[in-house]
C-alpha cells in the first residue's frame, strides 16, 4: 500500500521516533523545534534520531544532510524531498 | 547543587582552562560540556581537576592544538557512531585492518591520541572511570605492591596509581617501541621517572616468580579480536592475593575498537570467564545517561571492574 507522505503524517511519525530515541513521555514537534529546545537531543542523540528516521523512511542521509539538520522543519523538508 | 560552566573558573581552574581552550574553537560543544560537568559531584570533580593538571602538564603551550585534535576526533567518532547505529556492529573486526587504518598512521594517531586525552576531562564516562580507580580500588590494595599496567596509553591511570597508591614498583607494558617511549615521556613529564617499561606481548609473558599485586587494563581489550585469551595469560601475572582493574566500554563505536560489548554481562564475561571473581564494579554511560536507558538505547557505557583471581 502506498504511503501517505505529508508534513502532518510525517509529524505523526516524528513524535514516535523523538519520544522512543530520548525516552521522552509526551512529544508535540514543530517545525521551529531546534536541540536548544530538548535537553536530550544532543549531538550523540541526532545520530539515533538521523538512523532512526532512515529506518522508518527506507532511505540515507547524507553526512552533509546530517550536519545540516538542525530543526525539526528541516527533518521534515528532508524528509518529503528525499520521500519525492 | 548543578554545576555550571561558569562556576569552573573559580572552583576548578584546571579543568576550565581545558574546557575553554575547545570551546573557543568548537562553540557548539559548550552545551554538551555543560551537561557533561552538570552530572559530577565534587568528588568526581576533584578527580577531574587532578586529570586536568595532569593534562595540562602534557599539553604545554600546545592546548590549542590538543583542542582542534579533540574536535577531529570527536569528528571520526561520529563517523564510527553512524556506522554503529546503522549496521548494529563495529566497522572493523580485525587487529590488521585497525593497524592499517590507525595504528600505522602516525598523523592520525597523533590527532587520535592528543584528541582522547582531552576526552579524559571532557566526557563524563571517562572521568568517572578514573574515579571509580582511584576510590574503588585502593581499599583492597596491600601496601608496598607491585603494579602493572598494560597497554598504558597516556599514561593517566599509572599517573594516578603512582601519585595515590602505595607501590612498590610500577610497571608498563605496551605493543610497540612508540606508544611505551610515549608513555614513559608523559610519566616523566609528571614527575616519575622510576617506571619500568618494556615491550611485552601479553601472549608471551610468564609469570616468573613475582608476580603483580594489581595489574591494570583500562580501554585495551576493546582493541583485540580475542581479548578472552589474552585474560587467560594475565590470570597468571596476578598474585594470589592480588587484583585485576579492567575498564571496558560497551556499545562504544571507535576507528579502532573490535570487540563489541553489547552488556554489562558481555563485560563481567572477560573476567568470570577467565578465572577471576568480580569484587566492584561500575558502570558509566556517555552523559550521565541513567544505566537501563544507555543500554536499551546503545549508548557508550565504560564499565569498571576490579576483581581477584579464583
Amino acid at each position: 500500500m502506498m504511503r501517505t507522505m505529508d508534513r502532518a503524517s510525517i509529524y505523526e511519525s516524528l513524535n514516535e521516533i523523538f519520544a522512543d530515541v530520548l525516552d521522552l513521555d509526551d512529544v508535540d514537534l514543530t517545525d521551529n523545534i531546534t536541540a536548544n529546545d530538548i535537553e536530550e537531543w544532543d549531538s550523540l542523540s541526532h545520530i539515533r534520531l538521523v538512523v532512526s528516521i532512515e529506518r522508518e523512511y527506507s532511505f540515507k542521509f547524507s553526512n552533509a544532510e546530517i550536519e545540516a539538520l538542525t530543526s525539526v522543519g528541516d527533518l521534515v523538508d528532508h524528509i518529503l524531498a528525499k520521500a519525492a | 547543587m548543578t554545576l555550571t560552566l561558569d562556576d569552573l573558573s573559580t572552583r576548578w581552574p584546571a579543568t576550565a582552562r581545558i574546557v575553554n581552550a575547545v570551546t573557543s574553537i568548537w562553540p557548539e560543544h559548550a552545551r554538551y560540556a555543560g551537561k557533561s560537568f552538570a552530572a559530577r559531584d565534587a568528588a568526581m570533580m576533584q578527580t577531574t581537576e587532578t586529570l586536568a593538571e595532569a593534562a595540562l602538564v602534557l599539553t604545554g603551550e600546545h592546548l590549542l592544538r590538543y583542542a582542534e585534535h579533540y574536535r577531529w576526533t570527536c569528528d571520526q567518532l561520529r563517523e564510527e557512531e553512524l556506522f554503529f547505529h546503522r549496521e548494529g556492529r563495529y566497522r572493523l573486526s580485525t587487529f590488521a585492518e585497525a593497524d592499517a587504518e590507525v595504528y600505522s598512521d602516525a598523523g592520525y594517531m597523533e590527532k587520535y591520541m592528543d584528541g582522547l586525552l582531552i576526552s579524559q576531562i571532557l566526557w563524563v564516562n571517562h572521568a568517572a572511570s578514573c574515579h571509580f580507580f582511584l576510590t574503588e580500588t585502593s581499599p583492597f590494595l596491600a601496601p608496598d605492591q607491585r603494579y602493572l599496567e598494560i597497554g598504558p596509553g597516556h599514561g593517566l591511570m599509572m599517573y594516578l596509581a603512582l601519585r595515590d597508591f602505595d607501590l612498590a614498583s610500577a610497571t608498563a607494558w605496551g605493543l610497540s617501541a612508540v606508544s611505551i617511549d610515549q608513555t614513559r615521556a608523559a610519566l616523566a613529564k609528571l614527575g616519575y621517572d622510576n617506571c619500568d617499561f618494556a615491550v611485552q606481548n601479553v601472549m608471551d609473558a610468564r609469570a616468573g616468580s613475582k608476580p603483580y599485586g594489581l595489574v591494570v587494563l583500562s580501554e585495551v581489550l576493546e582493541h583485540l579480536e580475542d581479548p578472552k585469551s589474552v585474560m587467560a595469560p594475565i590470570r597468571d601475572l596476578v598474585a594470589r592475593d592480588g587484583h585485576v582493574f579492567i575498564n571496558v566500554p560497551i556499545n562504544s563505536p571507535s576507528p579502532d575498537h573490535l570487540y563489541l560489548m553489547e552488556t554489562p554481562d558481555d563485560a563481567r564475561a572477560l573476567l568470570i570467564d577467565t578465572g577471576f571473581e568480580i569484587l566492584r564494579e561500575g558502570f558509566f554511560a556517555t552523559q550521565g545517561t541513567a544505566l537501563e536507558r544507555a543500554l536499551r538505547n546503545r549508548v557508550s557505557v565504560s564499565a569498571c571492574m576490579l576483581a581477584r583471581p579464583v
